[in-house]
């Protein structure tokens, strides 16, 4: 049984007093730019997932408490939550820079993004 | 039998002389003392034999004290009570307490299965996998009953369970499992921190071992120390303590689940409706594992024999029970430990001598026992055990000369005995440390593995860590009570001081994994390494040999380490024995997986409350009891309970499904349509939202108008339609499927807060705020004006797909001109509260224009017939709007909409795509099966290639003959065809593809 | 037409005998909606203006202002407790102040069943259904939150040391009802922490 705290609410308690949600910052193409979304990229966005022996970011909804989703990073070999953080935010920065895969690219992409703004 | 030969004439810590207790045990009555198990009271009465094996049927005894029990199994109670397969050293007796042994028929003495002992060089390890293996057919019908009643446990009970079961959630601080000295110690320790401690342990007195140990604490016995620590952990506000309580698995964050025997010990309990057990799910911070050590077997030749038992389990039944394992014993052991037994039993007034495996038997203990006059044969095996015909009775066993590796015997000698008691050391008990991935190495100096590091915050203490002596046990014990409770929030609370303890100082043993034995290796000698599974040291060699490297291979192939014993006796044993066969070191052939439970619980305790009407939770509309008191027939729609159709007094269902259709067509009927899922969508960015949504259009409908919408998922698949109301410009209320209530709700506000989190919307769920009715027919508009509405209701003011607020009579209503019937059709909602008159302010205006309810099934032929679909049936999870012929629906002005994308994806569009067509049976009276197939091609028999599947298919009452839709491929392009539908049993079904729409094609029944 | 006829949703059931606690429905509770933004200032101001009291802002708390109670609900949301004849004008007071500002008020009185549960045991009653640590200081009177209750979703309110209210969803009334009845059951008593009389 995991026990998960809402970054939200502080609602802590049961995995089944929340929702799982599947990986995190998955970008939806079709919402940034809904005409030039290639077969590929619908395709990797339908259905290609990450799927790494360690750390997992990944979504969750306080289902049982303020009902709002948010995101956890998750060691998938011991179970340890390493953090819990906003649905619109990134991880903290040594989660970040321990990232691998396409959260790596995403979270690089993200920070250049708001380095400019 | 007499209780005179097995039962001493004094001592048993546990049991009360003065309190007789009459039980039976295979029907036979018998008589034990309160405080006995069924174990100690059956050998007391001079029996050994408790069951039979699972492969061989040989005759088995008790082996071991407590839950490492393997051998003697029992079924305790009767009828619906009966639980089988209960370790009999574990069950306290009680008077009228039925006991039966298991798997031996028709006898324990004389049992048929035994033959497969006499055969049994024909059952070799993966003999099952080998034998039945062909043709496949004999599996299940010829194979699988005779292996299941030839190698059972034991039966199922009859019945229904007459007792309560219960489930509890409870979070703690510190969890201390074991309540041993070091379980004990620990939770002292905590407790004094103030923190709130569980401690819990499987025995009903606490104490572990503590009273077959020696030593002392505080110049205390150790029992006493126990029993001490014990009563002031009970009487302590920040302790619960739990006796007869197992903690049988260890998951992910400290999650434990504790299996509470409540009231199995106490019949008195259960007939005043105590629960009879308690499962106990447990989030503890910190957990402590004390759960002490079990004692290992040796393997040599027939250890099996009844009379053969454990060390620990021998002194324990003297100690505890006043209960003598025979009158004359060997102590086989590979440790000082075990001289212990020896001077207990020799204390007891039983013959005893020691065969001690090592060539020197030189400390404290065995020092002692020779002076009490103990003869010790050290450098020495049992090489033979000899018994009775049929192997009920040792009578001697042969002792022979070892030396460490030697493979075969030497010096022999013949030694009269009637009970053997062995050693092969102590292993800690890691299975809870196991459960969840905690890792383990091998100590060399114990022979055995012991814990090494874990991701939970879970420490190992005392005899569970590997750390035997006592000083060191309580040191370790305190020291990680107090920081384990200290890690969770500081406290000033002082440490509580370790108490001084006395204990003789103990040599190393000697691990022995295999002992020689007399004659020709592996004939008529096995060395059981799994009791429970019938597992020998000669099947694991086979296993090795035949190519089973992998210990998990080795496991799955022998069964060793398997079933409800979970290796707790086996498993080292069993390893030792691959080492010494494979040259391979122990951690270099590795453990194989410890699995909850540690020990079996029971389905009820699981279960809990939730069985009969509390098995599913049942939702009511508000008009349940209405439908309940006109006799309706109820259809689960999710977890609501619909009212299918209400069969009158004379009418089967058939009748009165169609009687209500008719009466929808040509009078009036009746809906309860409150199940229905309804959300309030409110903001100024709330049309934009619900063109995200939908897959049609919804910022350019009116206000107090109603549209239809259909809502895909991202993969461009139908999940869910309705239709929506405009209430004001920024405010929309959401009709959604019955079963699709939550799941949109939460959709809607997975989208707003995770995708378009700059949208300014509010969702609110209000599925059960209203009561909502479906008042459907010509007749419609009548009954409605009788219901004296503040609006008006005509054709012009309120058209087909409006919407209007108001009030009919005293009634504050929202009205909905919607149909899915096809007719002239209203739905009025009305406050859940409120519903239930309303509907009866219905029934009665409606009475004088033949209105009628109807159920779901009625709603189902009615929207059929107008080729409206529903989710769910007409779609299957891969069923685009598309295909079910809405492409009027999918916008193309919209840029971007859930499941927009997906649509474009090549692999759904294309002409083999199946699409929803109508059908038409050739016979009318045929109606086709949901769920048949259409071919391409009859055949005499399948395989034959499918081209599609009846979605809904309908006996029509309006139409006078049979009505289907059909998902089919490339369906809209083969109307007029005939296709062939082959049911199960030979007949074809042939049916011609026609439009959806079976009845007033041009609508205009709905605008009137 | 006659008058309105009313039926709360646990109508005309009553708690079996042997109980450890009482168990009653709350048959005419008026409930409010509230749907809006802390960060929105007007918004906060105009509920607190009909309300009389701020809403709560602190998670799993609630207020009491007269008749009124407000329960936390989420970042955003509110449940409004007043008597049930005071519900509607309540809401058309609050739609009103509310005119302009982003937020959503709904009558939701209808929609829940509300069980009052009273006595000592209490909370161990509950922890049969829920895994939430209701032993722990955390539920102090005054506190709500949502969980999972048995099979279902419920509202949790501690409305004084051992009171609690349970709000489900209409339809789970007698699922719940019945639920409590067996937890509820003398003999079931498990007497968590210090309140034993065993011998170990």
């Amino acid at each position: 049984m995991l026990i998960v705290t809402c970054p939200v609410c502080g609602a802590h308690g049961d995995e089944t007093d929340f929702h799982a949600g599947g990986q995190a910052h998955v970008r939806r193409p079709a919402t940034h730019d809904p005409v030039n979304v290639t077969d590929e990229d619908q395709r990797d966005y339908l259905f290609v997932r990450h799927n790494p022996k360690g750390l997992h970011f990944e979504r969750w909804r306080c289902d049982r408490g303020c009902g709002k989703w948010f995101h956890a990073a998750r060691d998938t070999v011991t179970m340890e939550f390493k953090a819990f953080y906003k649905i619109t935010d990134l991880p903290p920065p040594e989660l970040m820079a321990a990232a691998k895969g396409p959260w790596a690219e995403y979270f690089a992409s993200r920070v250049k993004l708001e380095s400019k703004a | 039998m007499s209780s005179k030969p097995y039962r001493l004439g004094s001592g048993g810590r546990l049991i009360d002389r003065a309190r007789k207790i009459h039980f039976s045990f295979d029907g036979k009555p018998m008589t034990g003392f309160a405080g006995d198990t069924v174990a100690s009271a059956v050998l007391a009465s001079g029996q050994r034999v408790f069951g039979r094996s699972f492969k061989y049927h040989r005759p088995r005894g008790v082996i071991g004290l407590g839950s490492e029990e393997m051998n003697a199994l029992v079924g305790i109670g009767d009828g619906a009570r009966h639980e089988p397969n209960l370790r009999a050293t574990q069950v306290e007796l009680h008077d009228g307490l039925m006991a039966v042994s298991q798997n031996r028929w028709p006898s324990l003495k004389f049992d048929i299965g035994a033959i497969n002992n006499s055969v049994s060089r024909f059952l070799p390890g993966g003999f099952y996998y080998k034998t039945f293996m062909w043709p496949v057919s004999f599996w299940k019908h010829v194979y699988e009953p005779v292996i299941r009643r030839a190698a059972g446990l034991g039966r199922a009970p009859e019945g229904r369970d007459p007792d309560a079961y219960e489930n509890i959630h409870v979070h703690c601080d510190v969890l201390v499992i074991g309540a041993g000295v070091a379980g004990l110690a620990a939770a002292e320790a905590a407790a004094a921190t103030g923190s709130r401690v569980i401690i819990a342990d499987e025995n009903p007195r606490f104490g572990g071992l503590a009273d077959i140990s020696g030593g002392s604490i505080d110049s205390q016995s150790q029992a006493d120390w126990a029993a001490a620590k014990a009563a002031s952990l009970a009487a302590a506000d920040n302790v619960h303590v739990l006796n007869r309580t197992s903690v049988v698995g260890h998951w992910h964050h400290n999650f434990l689940m504790l299996f509470e025997r409540v009231a199995d010990h106490d019949p008195a309990l259960l007939a005043a409706g105590v629960p009879r057990h308690r499962l106990w799910k447990v989030r503890a911070q910190q957990v402590i594992l004390a759960t002490g050590s079990i004692e290992r077997p040796i393997a040599f030749a027939n250890n099996d024999r009844p009379g053969v038992m454990l060390a620990s389990a021998a002194r324990g039944m003297v100690e505890r029970y006043g209960v003598a394992p025979g009158s004359e014993g060997i102590v086989f052991t590979n440790n000082d430990d075990a001289y212990q037994t020896a001077m207990v039993l020799k204390t007891a007034g039983v013959s005893v001598r020691v065969v001690d495996s090592r060539s020197r038997a030189e400390g404290a203990l065995p020092a002692k026992a020779r002076e009490m006059g103990i003869e010790v044969d050290a450098g020495s095996v049992i090489s033979a055990v000899h018994t009775s015909f049929g192997g009920l009775n040792i009578t001697d066993v042969k002792v022979a000369a070892y030396r460490k590796g030697q493979g075969r015997v030497i010096k022999e000698k013949k030694v009269p005995c009637d009970f053997v008691a062995m050693s092969g050391g102590w292993n800690p008990a890691l299975h809870l440390w196991c459960h969840n991935g905690g890792k383990i190495r091998f100590d060399d100096a114990l022979q055995s593995f012991r814990p090494e590091r874990h991701h939970d915050a879970i420490r190992a203490v005392g005899a569970a860590n590997g750390t035997f002596a006592l000083p060191e046990i309580l040191a370790e014990a305190y020291a990680a009570g107090e920081a384990a409770a200290k890690s969770i929030r500081k406290t000033k609370s002082a440490a509580v001081a370790v108490p001084a303890a006395i204990q003789a100082d103990q040599k190393p043993m000697e691990a022995i994994w295999f002992a020689p034995a007399t004659g020709k290796y592996n004939e008529g000698n096995k060395h059981f390494i799994d009791y429970q599974n019938d597992v020998t040291a000669a099947d694991l060699e086979l296993a090795q040999r035949e190519g089973y490297e992998s210990v998990e291979h080795t496991k799955r192939y022998t069964t060793f380490g398997m079933a409800t014993d979970q290796g707790k006796t086996s498993n080292l044993n069993g390893l030792g024995v691959l080492s010494e066969a494979t040259g391979r070191t122990i951690p270099e052939i590795g453990v194989t997986t410890f699995r909850p439970p540690y020990t079996p619980f029971s389905f009820g305790s699981i279960a809990g409350p939730l069985t009969k009407n509390l098995f599913l939770p049942i939702r009511r509309t508000p008009v349940y009891q209405w439908h309940a008191d006109r006799n309706a027939d109820f259809e689960p729609v999710g977890q609501w309970r619909r009212a299918y159709t209400y069969p009158g007094a004379s009418e089967d269902k058939h009748a009165s499904i169609t009687r209500e259709i008719l009466s929808v067509r040509n009078k009036v009927g009746l809906l309860d349509a409150s199940t229905l899922g309804k959300i309030e969508i409110k903001g100024p960015d709330a049309a934009e939202f619900l063109d995200r949504m939908y897959t049609n259009m919804f910022s350019t409908l009116k206000v107090g108008k109603c549209r239809y919408g259909l809502m895909m998922n991202e993969l461009g698949f139908l999940s869910d339609d309705g239709v929506t109301v405009r209430l004001a410009d920024d405010h929309f209320l959401m009709h959604t499927t019955s079963g699709g209530a939550d799941r949109i709700a939460a959709w809607l506000e997975e989208w707003l807060q995770t995708e378009w989190t700059q949208y300014k919307v509010f969702v609110t769920p209000v599925t059960e705020q209203w009561a909502q009715f479906a008042i459907a027919g010509p007749k419609a508009r009548d009954v409605l004006e009788k219901l004296e509405p503040d609006f008006d209701i005509s054709h012009a003011a309120l058209p087909h797909m409006s919407f209007v607020e108001g009030k009919l009579g005293a009634y504050p209503v929202r009205l909905f001109r919607i149909s899915f019937s096809g007719e002239l059709s209203y739905e009025v909602a009305t406050p859940s509260n409120l519903g239930r008159g309303l509907w009866n302010e219905i029934v009665a205006a409606g009475a004088e224009f033949g209105l009628e309810p109807y159920g779901t099934e009625a709603l189902h032929v009615l929207r059929a017939e107008k080729g409206y679909i529903v989710v769910g049936d007409e779609t299957d999870g891969t069923t685009t709007p598309v295909d079910v012929g809405f492409d009027g629906l999918v916008s193309k002005k919209k840029a971007d909409f859930i499941g927009k994308r997906s649509l474009e994806q090549p692999y759904l569009k294309g002409p083999d795509r199946k699409q929803l067509v109508g059908l038409l049976t050739e016979d009318p009276n045929e109606v086709l099966p949901d769920g048949a197939y259409a071919v391409r091609q009859v055949k005499d028999k399948p395989p034959m290639e499918t081209i599609g599947q009846v979605t809904s298919s309908y006996k029509s009452p309006t139409l006078g003959r049979s009505i289907a839709m059909a998902l089919i491929q490339n369906g809209r392009a083969r109307m007029g065809e005939t296709l062939s539908f082959p049911l199960p049993g030979g007949k074809v079904v042939k049916a011609k593809i026609t439009d959806t729409v079976f009845y007033d094609k041009e609508g205009a029944k709905l605008n009137v | 037409m006659s008058e309105l006829y009313y039926e709360s949703p646990l109508a005309g059931v009553a708690a079996p005998p042997g109980l450890a606690v009482s168990l009653r429905e709350i048959p005419d509770r008026g409930m409010i909606d509230l749907r809006g933004f802390t960060s929105d200032r007007k918004f906060m101001a105009a509920a607190k203006e009909v309300l009389g009291i701020a809403l709560p802002k602190e998670p799993r708390t609630s207020v009491a202002w007269g008749d009124i109670k407000v329960l936390w609900m989420s970042i955003d949301q509110w449940l409004i407790l007043c008597p049930r004849t005071k519900a509607a004008e309540l809401l058309a007071s609050l739609r009103e102040a509310l005119t302009g500002i982003h937020s959503l008020a709904v009558d939701v009185s209808d929609m829940r069943a509300v069980i009052r549960m009273e006595g000592y045991g209490c909370a161990e009653v509950l922890m049969k259904g829920t895994s939430l640590d209701l032993q722990s200081p955390d539920y102090t009177a005054g506190t709500c939150r949502r969980m999972r209750f048995a099979e279902i979703a419920a509202l949790l309110h501690v409305v004084e040391d051992d009171v609690f209210d349970i709000y489900v969803f209409r339809s789970y009334a007698h699922y719940v009802w019945e639920f409590l009845n067996v937890a509820a059951r003398e003999p079931a008593k498990v007497k968590l922490f210090g309140s034993q009389d065993v011998t170990v």
